[in-house]
């Protein structure tokens, strides 16, 4: 397949950050709703940083070191693109937050949300969103700008 | 796949001034080969500043490579 550099950066952000995610998100929540275990959240949070910036550090100097990392302005504007859509779905996702949070504060609808399970909740729309923004931007470069 | 509405005669100006590689004309215009191929399959406008380069490559007006044609999509 013949991608840009940078193209080649979104599709492994977007394979490194869904394998962690998939793999932290499970284990977040429990820590936060059934152990609420504060400690045990942050140890999984700062291990899973640590681990993707050393995952993205390894990929991008390999990918940077054959392609030379090269970018313009065609990249620049699908980037934009896709950070708006990545702003859409961060906004959206946001506002379902804030509405459960309501739901069940007024209508008792579900458990109630404790603030360990909350920052999941927000921890996990900025993931959606960073996502969305890198389907978006593979999108782009595969069917259209 | 999203056509735009700026049409270009980038291929066959490459042809005319000796089969000039889209590499060898991104590197002259400052952009990737990528974008040189989605300008010329009409899937991208490139900037004016782009556009300007890519015609001063080929020592040619804009209007001689470019055409803009409305409602063509």
């Amino acid at each position: 397949m013949n991608m840009t550099f940078k193209e080649k950066s979104a599709w492994g952000s977007l394979v490194a950050l869904a394998l962690i995610s998939y793999w932290f998100f499970p284990e977040a929540f429990d820590a936060a709703t059934y152990a609420a275990d504060p400690g045990r959240l942050v140890g999984l949070s700062i291990g899973c940083i640590i681990a993707l910036i050393i995952i993205e550090a390894i990929y991008q100097s390999v990918i940077a070191a054959a392609d030379g990392g090269a970018s313009d302005e065609r990249d620049a504007l699908i980037n934009l693109k896709a950070e708006r859509i990545a702003g859409y779905v961060l906004g959206i996702a946001l506002f379902t937050l804030v509405g459960r949070i309501i739901a069940v504060e007024a209508f008792e609808v579900a458990e109630t949300m404790t603030a360990l399970t909350i920052a999941v909740w927000i921890l996990f729309t900025l993931t959606v969103s960073e996502i969305a923004k890198l389907i978006s931007q593979i999108a782009y470069y595969r069917f259209s700008a | 796949m999203a056509k735009t509405y700026v049409r270009n005669n980038i291929r066959a100006l490459r042809f005319q001034h000796g089969e000039m590689t889209q590499q060898t004309l991104a590197e002259k215009v400052g952009v990737t080969r990528q974008t040189i191929v989605a300008i010329e399959k009409e899937k991208y406008s490139p900037s004016l500043e782009a556009a300007f380069k890519i015609a001063a490559v080929f020592g040619e007006p804009l209007d001689a490579v470019f055409s803009y044609e409305p409602g063509s999509r």
